[in-house]
């Protein structure tokens, strides 16, 4: 059986999930790029609304293709961009009070520490399959800041079964990446010697 | 003859969606034995993840991949066949390919971000010509490479010192790279390595390399052919693996083009590819037959 979380998430969901499980998702998902985490940055620090509530969330960074028919937006394909560009943002998306972040890549020591503080966990999507993706989005359930551009949007997407997805950092300090990384550097020494 | 935009737009409008469609049959098979190979069940998944993805954007007719990467086009011509307005072609192609849903709006001004929202701008796509007045035909290779790839890319100006024994300073710097990149690049991914001229001719010698040849050639120039074995070898045995979590399938190719130097530099550029080879080519006659190269 496969192992689906429904949106809004809880501290359970989270803390059940350890390093290399593989998910799906079934509920709320927002995407979210740099121009909307910069967007996100600057409507906290004017203290204005934002349009959706983070608590329990699921964010993906993606930017979807998409076409506009009479029925509204359609989704043609979407799948995960290099997280490493939100690094910055970590604490900041931690306090939202967002629960899982979905992308490729992994990311580095700060989100490691928001997701300690926060209970948060990065799920790593299967990079490039974006028709394979797009096939566990039952719908677009609306669109924000489209003045940033189709792929910079925040679009609120509504997930049947999505995935699958691999847990690659947890919720108690623990990185897929960083491990990988380390014995990497280690084998690097090994087959070339350092001048 | 020069070609009449006419003739020549449907072709150019075939490439672009074939591009943003399939991935190159080369890098098919590669895949296919390398998930014969992988000795990880997470990154068996992940490559069979990739294939199937292939599959269903040819079923469902949409892009594989949510980013159409940067549009290169690689043009060789001579006297017989002239490639004509060709640059307009593109252009309009890419235009009209992203408004028919084959294509993400991701072209955007370097400095205000700001996207006109149907991928023109600037240079784009980006082309390199190559004139060979005796060549009777007319070559054009179109390659899309991801641009979650370019954020892993590096350029290092080398000494002959730096160099190392045996090139031993080159092959950390290139493992180096790709173990920093980690998950990044999109991997498995293929490297275009530029070897030599100054920082500008050994950037664009490591994009021609790993977008305009297969990645199941040998190189035929012998030193450059072993290099890209042995760091092959070199790169699958970090433990990457595919999506960056890990497994035997780093990278599915290296490749290699040099250029002369001067006796006080060795510049090295080092290109990522994710491993959604989207290239095609095609070669027009001057009786107006074409044929697909790649």
């Amino acid at each position: 059986m496969d192992k689906v979380l429904e949106t809004p998430l809880t501290a359970d969901d989270i803390n059940g999930l350890k390093i290399g499980d593989v998910v799906y998702l079934k509920g709320i998902i927002c995407t979210s790029r740099d121009m909307a985490h910069l967007t996100i940055k600057d409507k906290l620090e004017k203290s204005e609304a934002l349009p959706v509530d983070f608590h329990g969330a699921a964010v993906f960074h993606a930017g979807p293709v998409v076409t506009k028919n009479d029925a509204g937006w359609e989704l043609r394909v979407i799948g995960p961009t290099s997280s490493i560009r939100m690094e910055p943002y970590a604490e900041m998306v931690g306090k939202l009070g967002v629960k899982a972040i979905i992308g490729k890549g992994g990311m580095r020591e700060s989100s490691l520490r928001a997701f300690q503080k926060y209970g948060q966990v990065y799920l790593q999507a299967a990079p490039g399959c974006a028709a394979l993706l797009a096939d566990g989005i039952e719908a677009i359930q609306e669109v924000h800041w489209f003045d940033l551009g189709m792929p910079e949007a925040l679009w609120v997407l509504k997930a049947k079964k999505f995935g699958p997805l691999v847990v690659a950092m947890d919720s108690r300090g623990n990185s897929m990446y960083e491990d990988i990384r380390t014995k990497a550097v280690k084998m690097i020494d090994t087959l070339y010697r350092s001048a | 003859m020069i070609m009449e935009s006419k003739d020549l737009y449907s072709d150019i409008y075939d490439l672009v969606v074939k591009c943003c469609r399939d991935i190159s049959p080369d890098v098919k098979r590669i895949i296919e034995n390398a998930i014969e190979k992988e000795s990880s069940p997470t990154a068996r998944s992940m490559m069979q993840a990739m294939l199937d993805d292939v599959k269903l954007a040819q079923e469902k007719d949409k892009p594989l991949c949510q980013s159409p990467g940067f549009p290169a086009v690689y043009i060789t011509f001579g006297d017989k066949v002239r490639p004509g307005n060709i640059k307009e072609l593109f252009a309009k192609a890419l235009v009209t390919a992203t408004k028919n849903g084959y294509m993400r709006p991701s072209m955007v001004h370097p400095l205000t971000r700001k996207n006109p929202g149907d991928n023109s701008g600037e240079r784009v796509p980006n082309f390199e010509f190559d004139y060979i007045p005796e060549q009777e035909f007319l070559d054009i290779i179109l390659s899309f490479k991801g641009c979650g790839a370019e954020l892993g890319n590096a350029m290092k100006v080398f000494t002959t010192a730096q160099l190392g024994k045996d090139y031993s300073g080159l092959k950390r710097f290139v493992l180096e790279t790709v173990t920093k990149a980690g998950g990044v690049p999109c991997p498995p991914i293929a490297l275009g390595i530029g070897i030599g001229g100054q920082m500008d001719v050994a950037c664009r010698l490591s994009r021609r390399a790993v977008s305009t040849r297969r990645w199941d050639d040998t190189n035929p120039d012998c030193l450059y052919a072993s290099l890209e074995s042995e760091l092959l070898q070199a790169i699958n045995r970090l433990g990457i693996g595919p999506a960056g979590t890990g497994g035997d399938t780093t990278a599915l190719a290296v490749k290699i083009e040099g250029s002369a130097t001067h006796t006080a530099i060795a510049p090295v550029a080092i290109n990522f590819h994710c491993w959604t080879a989207r290239r095609a080519g095609i070669r027009i006659y001057p009786d107006g037959k074409r044929e697909e190269i790649l």
